[in-house]
């Protein structure tokens, strides 16, 4: 073993023992010789300043509740179906494939989400940002619909409005 | 990660009645009734949030990568293989590491993403949450937010390699061996990681101090 690997392996020891140590609420514990004291230092530093920070209890439970709507569609025949690349019933389809684009193909088995090099390709691909064009569509769709109900309603009522609506107007 | 319990190697035979996963048993519930899923996500969200907030240094993208963390998880139990082995020891736990796999993936694909966004410094982000002892003594108290400060500081400067294998190692206080197995490193690549990252921080550290002398790197 190599001189770094040993003081390496020192300093690991030495941390497992300095993590144990927060359980008995001890401040410090027994470390090797060999260890340096600016590294027993800076481990004893990041000890006390790297904290474990909580979400907040409405993120908590805003996430348990999609989680379980999620549960709840896995549980359904028709998202079991779409696993088997069937389509999926609008009703059942929960929020969460929103949230997150790759998801839909995690469901399916077509993507792992702990294999970094696929996860890095799709995420890159353009398919990953689909909801957000669907999305975008869907309001520019629904725009123009409401556009043309208002040009008809308009059409259907030219003068008598357009003169109650201008003092002494155009007509 | 643990040796043999209590010092005892166990025989061959023993080897089948070992609790290999701390987590197996909530995992099984999971797969048959996927609502149960929720024990798991409850016991590790503060690990996973606190990950995604070092790592990303800012709270709105901690919870949106803490939430695609665990709806990628639930979407993906089913095909999740428990691969403790029993001289893993009664702590380990293979659903943790394959979770914080899964964290990982996500905190790099949105680090990609916010590169060109400017973040909010992580002491300040973290601000409320130091470890502020309690205590009526002002000085002390004052020189543990220095310190805190400090050693943030220096985590942040840190590669990316090293600011994550220490942020596993002090805040979800994960063994080596956990670590190897999230980083796709062997062990003892990642205990010569941490030491040349605890170096870095100690130089850090020196350094506000206006101590000179001269340390590992």
């Amino acid at each position: 073993m190599l001189e770094h690997e040993v003081e390496a392996l020192v300093a690991d020891r030495y941390l497992d023992a300095l993590l144990a140590a927060v359980e008995r609420h001890a401040l410090d514990a027994p470390a090797d010789v060999g260890l340096d004291p600016h590294l027993r230092e800076a481990a004893r530093a990041l000890r006390r300043s790297l904290v474990r920070v909580h979400p907040s209890f409405r993120f908590e439970e805003r996430l348990a509740g999609r989680l379980a709507g999620l549960a709840a569609a896995q549980s359904t025949p028709a998202l079991a179906s779409a696993s088997r690349g069937r389509l999926i019933e609008f009703p059942a389809a929960p929020a969460s494939l929103d949230a997150d684009p790759l998801l839909g193909a995690i469901l399916r088995g077509d993507l792992d989400p702990t294999d970094a090099d696929a996860i890095e390709r799709a995420a890159r691909a353009p398919g990953a940002r689909r909801p957000l064009i669907v999305g975008g569509a869907i309001t520019s769709a629904a725009l123009s619909i409401v556009g043309v109900a208002y040009v008809a309603w308009r059409a259907s009522r030219p003068a008598a409005s357009a003169a109650i609506g201008i003092p002494g107007g155009l007509a | 990660m643990a040796g043999p319990v209590f010092g005892r190697r166990a025989r061959p035979e023993e080897a089948s009645v070992v609790v290999l996963d701390r987590d197996r048993a909530s995992v099984e519930a999971a797969r048959r009734d996927p609502s149960r899923f929720d024990a798991l996500y409850r016991k590790y969200l503060a690990q996973v949030y606190a990950f995604a907030l070092y790592e990303l240094g800012d709270h709105h993208a901690a919870e949106d990568a803490t939430e695609k963390v665990f709806l990628r998880a639930l979407a993906a139990l089913p095909r999740f293989r428990d691969l403790a082995r029993p001289q893993d020891g009664p702590e380990a736990s293979t659903f943790r590491v394959w979770l914080f796999r899964i964290a990982r993936n996500v905190v790099a694909n949105e680090r990609r993403a916010n590169r060109r966004r400017p973040t909010a410094s992580l002491d300040v982000v973290l601000g409320a949450g130091l470890a502020i002892p309690d205590t009526t003594d002002v000085e002390a108290e004052a020189v543990t937010r220095d310190e805190a400060t400090a050693a943030l500081r220096a985590l942040r400067a840190l590669p990316d390699d090293r600011r994550r294998a220490l942020v596993l190692r002090f805040v979800d206080e994960m063994s080596t061996a956990e670590i190897a197995a999230i980083l796709d490193r062997s062990e003892g690549a990642v205990r010569v990681l941490i030491h040349r990252a605890l170096g870095s921080v100690a130089k850090e550290l020196g350094r506000d101090r206006g101590d000179s002398t001269d340390r590992t790197s």
